[in-house]
């Protein structure tokens, strides 16, 4: 058996996808509702499954504190950053986004909804108690059914359908 | 005079001078596998709507005919009909041979031609059992072999396993091509309509060295065969409806001889919806299917004749709406789940995604040129495009959109020369040649999960056969040299493409000896070295594989594997009645190519995966068939099998995924005349058992094997001589208890269970003219 690996540039090659759909990036920015500066939650895997491993980031929250919460869906993988965030804001009634939370220190309720009065999930109310640590796994379902019981409280269990994300990020709440 | 008809041998000797309507035609009807006569078939004669009886030695004797065309239909209860055409000139005496035990014959017929191997075991599905279930997926047609099983997706796509050898280890011959399609993972079924075929055969060999491809000892043979002699137009419609998923098939088949030139045309249509399990819907597993087939065969001369045969098969396949998930948390909470997600109240009839869709085509040019009547050359040609599309659910409107879209393109050459040499051996030789090229196709937007390549494989074999009345020899080597031109693109950023070649030599040898101890029984002992390159999914995969819920990445430094196999087969008829045939096999594979559990899960976006790659171990595959037929009247027969198949990796010793469970199926059948036309009807009840498989290793698996099930099916059949030809109908059930189960083979056991029951009924109408 013999292997000759070259870099290659002719004619047949294939063309190199532009993977529009591919979500790289997720950060969720939490800003204080009485005003000082935004808490971000990052995940980022620019180069998709393969290659390097992601890095993830999130910094501290303070204590008896209330935020607004913005979810940001992003495509670092080509030249150009773009936001993915739109299209799931155009097809919010196939698309929720759950939030679940281990620990004490933190309370993450739904702040918007689709023409059928369910929740979405880009845009969260976030109480941050007392002081603490612990998990909170942000996951975005496409085609989940959102009339089953329980999920319109933002519990996964019931959801059904396909998960497009799913991160998890410590928390500190200090 | 051996003139090869389909499904029979025809002797035709002429006797005596002619004399105006004072023709006596004689004959005698043989059992082709063992040459035993066969008492009291039926013999219709159309042209003077007239039936005898062949008495109990197989005789029979038709006085006082006029000279002309005649055509004869012959039937015996449990062999498949037989229909032949002749111009009656004089006195004549005639020998047929019948296919009584279908699933012994020991030759395969391509076109004609004889076997591939004098040594070789092979089985076979014929012409009634293909028309009785045109339904069904090829590999579940050739599942009524003994040791075939059938690796499945659902109701989109099934794969044949022969003797615990699937995929990449088995070839498909479809109409003398290697089928082509297949490199690309355990979820695309082989593109072949069954009712194209006149015969499915399957080869257990330790050997197949006349046939390119990767087979490592097995392979399944998909054969149109001949077309008629007759110059009168024959054709067939068959009718076939299934209330599970409310399943239509319509087959259509004519044929023609026009002097020099022999005509066949066939056409599938398959329709469905969603299939139902005991309890629910299976939401989205509808079906469409529109094959055609056309074979025109031309003699030239007495010594020189081509064929041209050109199908295509377009199919549509939903996928369970259910079984399609984004990660491992999704896969388990599918796992818990009672139903599958998406389940719903009602039946529907329409395709969304998840589907695939799935296009073949095949064009085969082959010319013959006999030197003498056994010693011939034959040169063929034959291009496949096969193209696959497959859709996913999709954000912002690119369900449209497929996730993975493949042309391929393959082209196939072959010269081939058999040639009686000295002391009453043969001499088989062949160059091959087959180049493969397979492009993904833009616009998907997704990285793809194999990447573009181009093989070349030329390849040689020779074969020396002795045939004596007790004793078969045979010798064989070949080699190939298989090369690949992959253009894969990086894991890293900026994507960029990789160009990489690989280049694999490989050899095989073969050597098998028959023994006939006597009349009644015939061992069969093959050993065989053969070797096989690796794949480009095995090679080269990359990616999340769609709804399998792991990581799969091919390895570009794979070898060969390289396998020892050795077969024993042994016919024993007992008696006229009783007849138990065994074969056992062992194989041991040297670096077999599996996918291997990493022990890190990968963190994505969409959560942490498992990790597959593809690694080689030694892998060691045994396991004995077995069938056994008793007749236990002239009306009632009944048949039992029994397979059993152990797969090891002998570094751990733990069992590899995908073996097929200990599997035993019986089938009682009562068959008898109604009249003295010869039209019959018959009753059958089938019992299958499959145990559990508790020997695979649960590293491998994300949920245990499923408990053993059984299933019975029965089927109930009458037929009529018309006017015009022959009406067969049918009904059936399948899974008649309603039995709630799933199989360990069918990927769709972490979301759903399996069929429920199903009622079935079948039109069919044969006629010439």
């Amino acid at each position: 058996m013999g292997i000759v690996m070259t870099t290659s540039c002719s004619d047949d090659d294939p063309i190199i996808e532009n993977e529009e759909e591919l979500i790289t990036t997720v950060i969720y920015r939490m800003s204080p509702v009485g005003g000082g500066s935004d808490v971000e939650f990052q995940f980022s895997d620019p180069d998709g499954d393969g290659g390097e491993a992601p890095t993830i980031s999130s910094e501290a929250l303070a204590a008896n504190t209330a935020y607004t919460g913005s979810l940001i869906f992003l495509d670092e993988s080509g030249e150009e950053t773009e936001d993915i965030t739109e299209e799931i804001e155009e097809e919010d009634e196939e698309h929720q986004v759950f939030y679940v939370v281990t620990g004490n220190s933190l309370q993450i309720s739904y702040n918007d909804m689709d023409e059928d009065g369910n929740p979405i999930g880009l845009s969260t109310t976030v109480n941050a108690t007392d002081s603490g640590t612990g998990n909170l796994t942000i996951i975005l379902r496409h085609e989940p059914i959102k009339t089953n019981s329980g999920v319109a409280d933002g519990d996964p269990t019931n959801a059904e359908g396909e998960t497009d994300i799913e991160v998890t990020f410590n928390y500190t709440v200090e | 005079m051996k003139i090869l008809l389909t499904g029979l041998f025809l002797n035709l000797v002429h006797l005596l001078g002619a004399q105006n309507c004072d023709i006596t035609l004689q004959g005698v009807i043989k059992d082709k596998a063992t040459g035993i006569r066969l008492a009291y078939s039926t013999v219709y004669l159309e042209e003077s709507d007239a039936l005898f009886i062949a008495d109990s030695t197989g005789m029979f004797k038709i006085e006082s005919q006029c000279p002309g065309e005649k055509h004869l239909n012959i039937r015996h209860l449990a062999c498949d009909p037989v229909r032949i055409f002749f111009t009656l000139e004089k006195d004549s005496f005639i020998v047929i041979e019948m296919e009584h035990h279908i699933e012994l014959l020991d030759e395969i017929q391509i076109q004609g031609r004889r076997g591939e191997s004098a040594t070789e075991h092979s089985s076979s599905v014929g012409r009634r059992e293909i028309e009785s279930s045109s339904h069904q997926s090829l590999a579940e047609l050739s599942s009524n072999i003994v040791g075939v099983s059938v690796l499945k997706n659902g109701t989109s796509s099934a794969k044949p396993i022969v003797n615990g050898l699937y995929g990449n280890r088995l070839s498909i011959m479809n109409n003398g091509l290697i089928q082509s399609g297949q490199q690309w993972g355990n979820d695309h079924a082989p593109e072949i309509d069954p009712f194209v075929a006149r015969q499915i055969s399957v080869v257990k060999g330790a050997s197949s060295l006349a046939y390119m491809g990767n087979n490592l000892g097995s392979v399944v043979v998909v054969d149109a065969g001949p077309v008629t002699n007759d110059p009168h137009l024959q054709g067939q419609v068959n009718y076939i409806f299934n209330t599970n998923g409310r399943a239509h098939t319509l087959n259509s088949a004519f044929e023609k001889n026009e002097g020099s030139l022999s005509w066949r045309l066939k056409t599938s249509l398959k329709h469905s919806g969603d299939a139902t399990a005991p309890d629910y819907y299976l939401k989205n597993t509808g079906r469409r299917e529109y094959n055609a087939s056309l074979q025109l065969d031309h003699k030239f001369s007495e010594f020189w004749n081509s064929s041209l045969f050109v199908s295509s098969y377009n199919a549509e396949l939903g996928i369970l709406r259910g079984s399609h998930i984004g990660n491992l948390t999704d896969l388990e909470t599918a796992i818990g789940s009672e139903r599958p997600f998406y389940t719903e109240d009602n039946f529907t009839d329409s395709i969304a995604s998840p589907r695939q869709d799935v296009n073949h085509h095949l064009i085969r040019l082959k010319s013959i040129y006999f030197f003498n009547s056994e010693d011939f050359v034959e040169l063929s040609y034959g291009i496949q495009l096969n193209e696959r599309k497959e859709f996913d659910v999709r954000r912002s409107g690119r369900s449209d959109n497929p996730t993975l879209s493949l042309k391929q393109y393959a082209h196939y050459t072959e010269t081939r020369i058999e040639k009686n040499v000295a002391n009453g051996w043969r001499a088989k030789a062949g160059l091959q040649f087959q180049f493969i090229d397979n492009d993904n196709q833009a616009g998907t937007g997704i990285l793809p999960l194999i990447p573009n390549y181009r093989s070349r494989q030329p390849g040689a074999f020779l074969i020396f056969q002795q045939e004596k009345a007790k004793l078969n020899l045979e010798f064989g080597t070949r080699i190939d040299l298989k090369s690949y031109d992959v253009r894969s693109i990086s894991q890293s950023l900026p994507r960029e493409v990789i160009r990489t070649e690989h280049e694999f030599f490989n050899f095989g040898i073969s050597a098998g000896i028959k023994r006939a101890w006597s009349p009644s029984i015939k061992s069969a002992l093959n050993a065989g070295l053969t070797m096989r390159a690796p794949e480009i999914n095995e090679l080269y995969s990359m990616g999340l594989h769609q709804g399998v819920s792991g990581i799969e990445e091919g390895s570009n430094t794979l070898d060969s594997e390289k396998s020892a196999k050795l077969t024993l087969n042994t016919d024993w008829y007992i008696n006229e009645r009783v007849f138990l045939q065994a074969l056992g096999y062992y194989q041991y594979i040297t670096d077999y190519i599996f996918l291997a559990p990493q022990e890190e899960f990968r963190l994505t976006i969409r959560g942490a995966f498992p990790v597959f790659k593809y690694e080689q171990t030694n892998a060691r595959i045994w396991g004995t068939d077995f069938l056994g037929s008793y007749e236990i009247s002239d009306q009632l027969k009944y048949t039992v099998k029994y397979a059993i198949v152990r797969i090891n990796d002998r570094s751990t010793g733990f069992g590899i995924i995908n073996t097929p469970a200990d599997n035993i199926s019986n089938l009682l059948r009562y068959e008898a005349y109604r009249n003295d036309r010869g039209d019959s009807f018959f009753l059958q009840v089938a019992w299958q058992y499959v145990l559990r498989q508790s020997r695979v290793a649960e590293a491998f698996d994300f949920l245990e094997a499923p408990e053993d099930y059984s299933l019975i099916n029965l089927r109930a059949g009458i037929d009529f001589h018309l006017d015009q030809g022959i009406m067969e109908f049918e009904i059936y059930g399948d899974n008649i208890l309603n039995t709630r189960y799933r199989d360990y083979l069918n990927r769709l056991r972490y979301y759903a269970d399996d069929l429920g029951i199903n009622f079935g009924i079948r039109l069919n109408w044969k006629w010439g003219n």
